[in-house]
């Protein structure tokens, strides 16, 4: 889910001379993740708000400096002489992000596996910012040397370093770990290996019309340290692991996919305790089966009912992106200067929390140091909130809203989502539908991307139905959905009662960030339904 | 450590533990970007990495491990070997063994030269120039300048050794224009030795960002469909992975086993060009020497895209077409330099035998409403409605419809007007290409 086009190409081009130039890798390399194919439920019931999940080990000053190098990843003296050093150009305000991140991937081809990839990306960035200019270099050697001629690289773009030292930085540490039962560092890939063969064995075992079973399976760790001169000295420990399930179903000449990708932000035991493979691996090939025999879906301007999950992504792009500072604090959005005024209809209340407990798009702290909440973005129609980073907080005059995020030490940070989601309403899941003359059921969707200046999105449906009279009457292929985020908010007429998120990747200014996206079920009164326009008798 | 000693170490503990054969990929670079936003400097990032992989055969089977710590050569191995271990695949891919190269030269990029003020200046000069062009541009979005360095070592057990250097620049800006309520972005970037071209780049972006204003959908219908430049090698890039021998092996790609047949229209040859000046290189991500290739002649397909993997399980030769994403990445397969080769056709002459349908130069979504396996496409386009060979308006918020396999068999004319679009993890170029026919989705 890129932010909107030319910015996707934006952090391709780094993507492309970075990756395969100089050949520094993003975290998600395996294609599923790179190209944002956001999947469908992930089941993982929204919990309710605001429960913080994490384990905070120790505080406060005075910590034994050796203990820290053990944990963190830099001495507490090291992370002060960066920081003045960083500040002596003039920088009002520097920080230090250092990253040391593992992660095993391995790819399994019907059955059998075909590759398996361990990478540890470890790295360290240095921010300045002087009022609302900034300043941002990064290197991959970790040692005090590297990292004090990364702050001094990182200064002189402010200017000469001729600033005396403006008294002593004070940092506090602490530190954040989520709570795992079973560590990634103590499985092997035969337990890896043993999840994947499941899902493999279930789409493969589905119908006769699979004819391929593709499962990615992905695991990492990554270790945070930042030092800001806020006084912000925290570490953080942030597992993730996340399993693609893809069936391929053929008849002849015509060939579908189905597939599914759920995540947590979680340790091994996931697997056990949170995501059924099976279920997902089922419902993969269902969709792939399904698809195989459905005529393309008619084109034109309908009601659209989204299902919930992964329909979330039309907030997420419709609204989501153009809520963030670097849209708003740049006067590059639509919802500028709108707080306050209804910029949705009554029935849409919407949030961005990245405090959910175990959730894909959860986060401990933020990648400037700040605390994530519960960001209240819509209420009853009314715009409420944007999401904001220290840099965005200068722009607008407002706030930081713990929304700080970054892909690791190769980006900056800016303000980007963590999980965001429609509220569940009032309304009928069946109603919506059967109160429908004819229109389409999106009952799962693929990506989307959005140009947030003009707020024109688009996003695909993987799996569609045909509602005619209303009762679905035909699976239906082929449909993407457009429109612009500002039009469509207000034409949101039923809002179900069950929410429910799912996990993808969000790729914009600070690389390729874990988000969930999730709604209730809802109804849009129009949109515009793409596709190569069939015929539903 | 340096990263010859981490090698020396990494082969010879892999020998020890058992390991048939052993590689190492190095990758080391330098970058430098500034965005410009209302005079100033806003953003600004320099960096220096470095990051090494391993890669191992153990009884027939690969493992791959990559690190950014050049330390502990002895730990790599292990998790190299570990994943060696885990692989069911019977597949047998050989690593290459020591090869000659043909000499390639690569042009410095623009901004090579340039000090840093340079850069920063040729940027805010770049926001200027889109400010004054006209006086409905209002702001830019982003306006970027960047500039890489690199350096890539590639050694194996065998004797293989290949290195080769590279840098680049690009430029790239996104203005927004306005009239009364309407706002529209625009866009344009320069690459490689054009980088530097402040002013062309300004003036395509803001054209492109005026041209939008008034721009409405049209009534949904099959349309004659002439693709611009961007358009046509965006889709040749989202559907690139149907010629990987790798796709059609695993039964994922419609062009499986039809080498030889014709799959386009005989105005279609599309060539993967590893010496093109875009982008030259002299071997591919195994150390095997690049070849140019038709890949499509005349609408006939000629070869799928091989590595050695593929080609000995095919029971050819590699074409040179090994990729490797990244230095973490494991060996896949991309095309190098990919192109569709220019017609004579000129735009006069092309919008002549379009006559009346759409002109699209903008599509979005490649990521979501694209199909590679199945070849399907739905995706939000923007153009122009032209009418009796004439542009009557611009068109927005259209979705166009179609099958890739399809869309080549239906082209009716082809453009000379040949550019090379935003690299997206490879380079994709193309010319304006005319269709009989697509689906389009409007009002």
């Amino acid at each position: 889910m890129k932010i909107f086009r030319n910015c996707f190409q934006n952090y391709l081009v780094h993507f492309q001379l970075y990756m395969l130039l100089r050949a520094v890798i993003p975290v998600d390399d395996c294609r599923a993740v790179l190209y944002h194919e956001y999947t469908a439920p992930s089941g993982a019931a929204y919990a309710g708000a605001g429960k913080r999940c994490i384990h905070f080990q120790t505080g406060g000053m005075g910590l034994n400096p050796t203990g820290l190098t053990t944990t963190g990843l830099v001495s507490e003296e090291t992370a002060r002489a960066v920081l003045h050093e960083a500040q002596k150009s003039g920088a009002d305000y520097a920080e230090l992000f250092l990253e040391d991140n593992e992660s095993t991937r391995i790819e399994m081809i019907d059955g059998k596996v075909e590759s398996a990839n361990y990478a540890r990306i470890a790295g360290a960035g240095v921010r300045v910012l002087l009022g609302t200019q900034s300043a941002y270099a990064y290197c991959a050697d970790v040692d005090e040397q590297s990292l004090l001629e990364t702050a001094r690289a990182a200064a002189a773009a402010l200017g000469e370093a001729k600033f005396a030292p403006n008294g002593e930085i004070r940092l506090s540490l602490n530190r954040f770990t989520t709570p795992v039962k079973q560590r990634f560092d103590t499985i092997g890939n035969a337990d890896r290996v043993g999840v994947m063969r499941t899902g493999a064995r279930v789409i493969k075992s589905a119908s006769s019309e699979v004819t391929q079973a593709l499962v990615r399976y992905l695991d990492q760790v990554q270790r945070v340290t930042i030092a800001n001169t806020d006084g912000v000295f925290v570490t953080d420990e942030r597992p993730r692991t996340r399993i693609f399930l893809q069936a391929v179903a053929m008849n002849g000449t015509e060939a579908q996919t189905g597939y599914e990708g759920p995540g947590c932000c979680r340790g091994f035991e996931t697997y056990r305790d949170v995501i059924d493979v099976e279920h997902y691996a089922k419902s993969a090939a269902n969709m792939a089966v399904t698809m195989l025999h459905a005529p393309e879906c008619p084109a034109g301007n309908l009601p659209v009912v989204i299902d919930g999950g992964f329909g979330g992504v039309i907030f997420h792009e419709a609204c989501g992106h153009s809520l963030e500072a670097t849209a708003v604090g740049r006067n590059n959005s639509v919802f500028c200067g709108k707080l306050g005024t209804k910029i949705a209809a009554d029935c849409v209340s919407a949030v961005d929390d990245g405090t959910l407990p175990g959730e894909w798009g959860s986060i401990n702290v933020d990648d400037e140091g700040g605390t994530p909440q519960r960001n209240l973005l819509i209420e009853n129609g009314i715009l409420k909130g944007y999401l904001i980073d220290k840099l965005g907080s200068r722009r607008m005059g407002m706030p930081s809203t713990g929304s700080s995020r970054r892909q690791g030490y190769m980006f900056a940070p800016t303000s980007r989502m963590t999980n965001t989601f429609i509220c569940a309403g009032n309304d009928d899941d069946e109603e919506m539908i059967s109160s429908m003359t004819e229109g389409l059921f999106a009952k799962k969707m693929g990506g989307g991307s959005v140009n947030p200046p003009t707020g024109e999105f688009n996003f695909s449906v993987s799996e569609g139905y045909w509602v005619k009279n209303g009762k679905i009457v035909s699976p239906v292929r082929g449909a993407t959905l457009i429109g612009k985020g500002s039009e469509v908010l207000h034409k949101i007429d039923r809002v179900g009662k069950h929410m429910w998120m799912s996990p993808g990747m969000c790729g914009s200014l600070s690389g390729s960030v874990p988000t969930n996206v999730g709604q209730a079920r809802i109804r849009v009164s129009g949109m515009t339904i793409g596709g190569k326009g069939g015929t539903i008798e | 450590m340096t990263y010859q000693e981490f090698a020396k170490r990494a082969m010879e503990y892999a020998a020890k533990t058992g390991c048939e054969s052993s590689e190492l990929y190095f990758a080391s670079g330098e970058s430098f970007e500034v965005n410009a936003n209302a005079g100033e400097i806003d953003r600004y990032s320099v960096s220096r990495e470095a990051g090494v992989s391993v890669r191992v055969s153990l009884n027939g089977k690969e493992g791959y491990a990559y690190t950014e710590r050049i330390d502990e050569p002895e730990k790599l191995v292990d998790h190299a070997a570990d994943n060696a271990r885990c692989i069911e695949s019977d597949d047998d891919h050989p690593m290459q063994t020591k090869q000659a190269y043909r000499e390639v030269t690569r042009a410095d990029s623009a901004l090579k030269s340039k000090t840093e003020s340079e850069r920063i200046a040729l940027t805010k000069h770049l926001e200027e120039i889109c400010l004054a062009l006209d006086p409905r541009v209002k702001r830019v979005v982003y306006c970027t300048a960047g500039y890489d360095s690199g350096a890539v070592v590639m050694e194996n057990s065998l004797g293989l050794y290949a290195e080769r250097n590279t840098n680049s620049s690009y430029l790239y800006v996104m203005p927004t224009v306005e009239e009364g309520l309407e706002l529209q972005t625009g866009f344009a970037f320069r690459m490689g030795a054009d980088a530097a071209d402040a002013e062309g780049c300004a003036k395509e972006a803001v054209e492109d960002a005026l041209g939008k204003l008034g721009a409405s959908p049209v009534d949904s219908g099959c349309y004659r469909v002439l693709l611009k430049p961007f358009a046509m090698s965006d889709l040749l890039s989202a559907f690139a992975s149907m010629f990987s021998a790798d796709e059609a092996q695993k039964g994922c790609s419609l062009l499986a086993g039809k080498e030889g047949q014709t799959i386009a229209s005989p105005l279609v040859t599309v060539w993967d060009d590893p010496f093109d000046a875009v982008a030259p290189r002299a071997f591919d991500g195994e150390g095997t020497p690049c070849v140019k290739k038709a890949v499509i002649e005349n609408g006939v397909l000629k070869t799928l895209l091989h590595n050695l993997k593929t080609a000995k399980k095919a029971g050819v030769e590699s074409t040179g077409n090994a990729s490797r994403r990244s230095a973490a990445s494991a060996v896949s397969i991309a095309p190098t330099v990919f192109r569709v080769d220019a017609g004579i056709l000129d735009c006069d002459a092309l919008l002549k035998e379009l006559g009346t349908g759409l002109v699209i130069s903008e599509l979005e979504g490649l990521h979501a409403g694209v199909d590679a396996v199945s070849g399907d496409f739905s995706l939000k386009a923007a153009g122009f409605l032209v009418e009796n060979g004439a542009v009557v308006r611009p068109v927005s918020n259209i979705t166009i419809a179609g099958n890739f396999v399809g869309l080549m068999k239906d082209v009716v004319a082809v453009g000379s007007d040949l550019r090379f679009g935003m690299p997206q993890g490879g380079y994709f170029g193309s010319p304006s290409i005319l269709v009989s026919g697509l689906a389009v989705a409007g009002n």
